[in-house]
């Protein structure tokens, strides 16, 4: 039955006034001192949190509109929007940018689909052994990420495993993965994949979560594989490929571990692993410009919050959620 | 019996108390030491003011001091126990003073220090520091002249142009001559000999003998000619032969100081990036000469190693392929000394090749600095002078440097004659004779926007050396442009 539409309204506005007139109620001594321990527990976190994270991003922002440098040369002033009009015109923030998109095109899909598909396979009921598949899967996740970045560099340099491999398949020219700027961003995928461990995990916990019931219908309405992989499994699992795309965004536009270790911070082969957040750090503690670092990291925060909001928007009707009225 | 309850306040108070402490001990900083205020005299400072003409310190309160490295050289593994060992002897030469050793590599030692100094926990003394090192903290380091004054330190010891080395027209005396280390053509004798070449000459000015007999002046184009017969791939083909396969060379003719685009150049000519209004970028037409031979000899004439051999860990395990025993000829500085004994027991020195008729040997050189946040600059300033003087001939060993102070040259070279696994006979003389052709103006000497600048010519060092095929004149262009772009900014 349809409902008016001023009765739709009217029903939250009831709630709000019921949980308002219940939280205007006094407390209880027992409430209040229960509400008193608590904040008390969770005080160091609170101090924390204001200490370490909000007084600090708000104190970046401060800083972007001044011209803080190490040296401090100049005395300390008040600049305006000048580091926002130097960061515009700055072709090097632009250049670290493409980089972090060149890497993002070619990073983002191959993160989402690489575990989604492995965890398939894992969660095959026809897969022998699979509990030690997914600890071995798993494993790479608990390596310390710099050992494992540089056991990579050791398989990915021109006589590495991996060229030694191509060398005996025929191939007789094998790619210089670390030092030509066309294939430096495969081997940062190789790496990067190495560490999927946890997108497997939560991929297959969505997997195990899709009731079976879904599956026998599709069986009983006689959808094969490929159909029930497309209007069952897919659609079910929206939800953790939205919540991987979404960390994956956020993660490639912070990348910034695996080349500053595999090399040196230096941006080689040719400014190609110059990444945003490398780009950001060096202005910071290389250039010592906190006053512009700070814009370069406000920047990225407001790139971040955009892709992250237009992604949101972009989801909307597409991503399943089983718990939705 | 049960335990007695705790009686709620007491229980909240505690909770409070805890709380407290955690919070206080996240935020506190690291254990700090505070200097007794016992003023105590230093080591010759027994009168606050030292007689006229006598060197000695006022007298000083001993503090904690913090001894930072390495911007320049000293991380070596081989080095670090001389370092921590002068460390340590500095209480015993002032009592109640200590210095603590602290090592950062060099890839990442100017981050950490940016970042110490910011945080407001920046250390007292700052070395070995090279001139690059020093102009990438303009402005941090603490006027010496002051000190150098009440102590009647004396400085005609030093070169007066080593001396003038450190002097800063804004910062004023930053530094006190510790070591330099001239650069020289590095080679193997063994691999000249087995086809039939002769030596590099050894004295400047001497004219180099051809395979055909003639002579000709030891210039770059000379040196082109032989490297390339020294170059030689799997088949045993040397690169001027026809069949000669670039992509699988075992042994190159030479090998230029690749650290910093700068340097490459300094060794055609001196110079820096550096206008004279102070603003402009100009590159030296030796410093393009330069640029456009390395670049020939690793993709056309193939006998430089391309930037993939160089990173390549079997061809070069020690950061310089000279090292390993790859390479016949090698341009690089006396620091070298640390890594050379891997190349064999058949490398001696030779000249550097000229330019146009000129020689030109770039020269690094190293000290020690106070940064001007010390909290004990007195103290600091004392442990500087015990660095700088009785502990310097351990350190100069460990570090192969040459010391600034001329009267102990001769006695350095001696003695690293003796190093393990070098070679009996090594021309140190070349090293000597190379200090007369210094670069001056010095490659590494300050510039605007020192760190961005660098990281320009370290892109632009990458790309030549990994991608075939560029013109050199479009892409110095194109690096002058970017860095004046960043000049700009």
């Amino acid at each position: 039955m349809n409902q008016l539409p001023g009765a739709t309204a009217a029903l939250p506005r009831v709630r709000l006034r019921r949980l308002l007139r219940r939280s205007s109620r006094p407390m209880s001594p027992l409430a209040r001192r229960e509400a008193r321990q608590g904040l008390l527990f969770i005080s160091p976190w609170i101090v924390g949190f204001l200490a370490f994270t909000l007084f600090p991003m708000v104190a970046t922002l401060a800083f972007t509109f001044l011209n803080i440098t190490l040296a401090q040369e100049t005395p300390l002033r008040f600049v305006g929007l000048d580091n926002y009009v130097r960061m515009l015109g700055d072709q090097h923030v632009w250049q670290s940018l493409g980089v972090t998109i060149r890497f993002a095109i070619l990073w983002l899909p191959t993160s989402i689909i690489v575990p989604f598909v492995v965890a398939l396979g894992l969660n095959s009921k026809y897969l022998r052994g699979a509990g030690i598949m997914r600890t071995l899967f798993f494993l790479p996740y608990v390596v310390p990420f710099v050992a494992g970045v540089l056991v990579w560099e050791q398989m990915l340099t021109d006589d590495g495993w991996i060229n030694t491999f191509l060398n005996l398949i025929g191939v007789a020219n094998p790619p210089s993965w670390l030092f030509d700027a066309g294939w430096i961003y495969p081997a940062l995928v190789f790496i990067g994949i190495w560490g999927i461990g946890a997108g497997i995990v939560i991929n297959l916990a969505g997997l195990r979560g899709i009731p079976t019931e879904l599956y026998e219908a599709a069986r009983i309405d006689g959808a094969g594989a490929w159909a029930t992989l497309r209007n069952v499994t897919i659609p079910m699992m929206s939800p953790i490929i939205f919540y991987t795309l979404i960390l994956g965004v956020v993660d490639v536009l912070q990348y910034f571990l695996v080349p500053l270790v595999l090399k040196n911070g230096t941006g080689e082969p040719a400014g190609s692993t110059n990444f945003y957040n490398l780009n950001l750090y060096q202005t910071f503690f290389t250039f010592q410009e906190m006053s512009y670092g700070a814009t370069l990291a406000w920047f990225l925060f407001a790139i971040t919050l955009f892709v992250t909001l237009v992604l949101f928007v972009l989801a909307r009707g597409r991503v399943f959620y089983a718990g939705e009225r | 019996m049960d335990p007695r309850p705790a009686h709620p306040r007491v229980t909240r108070l505690a909770a409070i108390l805890a709380s407290a402490a955690f919070v206080a001990a996240a935020c506190s900083p690291a254990a700090t030491t505070t200097p007794s205020t016992v003023g105590l005299p230093g080591n010759t400072g027994e009168a606050n003011t030292p007689p006229p003409g006598t060197f000695g310190l006022p007298s000083f309160t001993p503090a904690a001091l913090r001894w930072y490295c390495c911007l320049g050289t000293g991380e070596d593994p081989s080095q670090q126990p001389v370092e921590k060992k002068v460390a340590a002897d500095l209480s015993t030469v002032f009592p109640g003073s200590s210095l603590s050793f602290e090592v950062v590599t060099y890839s990442s030692a100017r981050d950490t220090l940016a970042t110490e100094i910011r945080g407001g926990n920046g250390p007292d003394i700052v070395g070995p520091n090279g001139i690059g090192g020093l102009a990438a903290f303009q402005g941090q380091w603490l006027d010496l002249a002051p000190y150098i004054q009440k102590s009647n330190y004396d400085l005609s010891q030093f070169d007066p142009a080593a001396v003038n080395f450190y002097k800063s027209p804004t910062e004023g005396e930053i530094g006190i001559p510790f070591d330099a280390y001239p650069s020289m053509t590095w080679y193997k004798k063994g691999l000249f000999s087995e086809i039939g070449l002769q030596e590099p000459p050894h004295k400047y000015g001497q004219q180099y003998q051809m395979p055909d007999g003639s002579m000709v002046d030891w210039n770059y184009d000379t040196v082109k000619k032989i490297a390339m017969l020294l170059t030689v791939d799997k088949n045993g083909k040397d690169a001027t032969q026809a069949g000669f396969d670039p992509s699988h060379i075992v042994q190159w003719g030479f090998e230029p100081q690749r650290d910093d685009l700068r340097g490459l150049g300094a060794y055609w000519g001196a110079g820096n990036l550096t206008g004279p209004d102070g603003k402009t970028v100009v590159i030296p037409d030796a410093w393009k000469a330069a640029w456009k031979f390395f670049y020939d000899g690793m993709w056309t004439s193939h006998f430089i190693m391309t930037g993939q051999n160089f990173a390549d860990a079997k061809i070069n395990p020690n950061g310089y392929p000279f090292f390993a025993g790859k390479v016949a000829m090698s341009e690089n500085f006396l620091w070298t000394t640390y890594g050379v004994a891997d190349a064999g027991t058949d490398w001696d020195l030779a000249a550097i090749p000229s330019y146009n008729g000129k020689v030109t040997a770039p020269l690094n050189a190293d000290t020690f600095a106070i940064l001007k946040s010390t909290k004990n600059p007195d103290a600091a300033f004392a442990a500087l002078t015990y660095i700088l003087g009785d502990a310097s001939d351990q350190l100069l060993q460990a570090y192969g440097g040459m010391p600034a102070r001329p009267a102990k040259q001769d006695s350095f070279f001696q003695t690293l004659g003796q190093t393990t696994g070098f070679p009996a006979q090594v021309d140190w003389q070349v090293a000597k004779d190379s200090v007369q052709f210094a670069d001056n103006p010095n490659f590494e000497a300050p510039m605007p926007k020192y760190n961005e600048t660098l990281k320009i010519l370290n892109t632009y060092l990458s790309k030549w050396t990994t991608t075939p095929g560029l013109d050199m004149d479009s892409e110095i262009t194109k690096l002058q442009q970017e860095i004046q772009a960043t000049w700009n900014s």
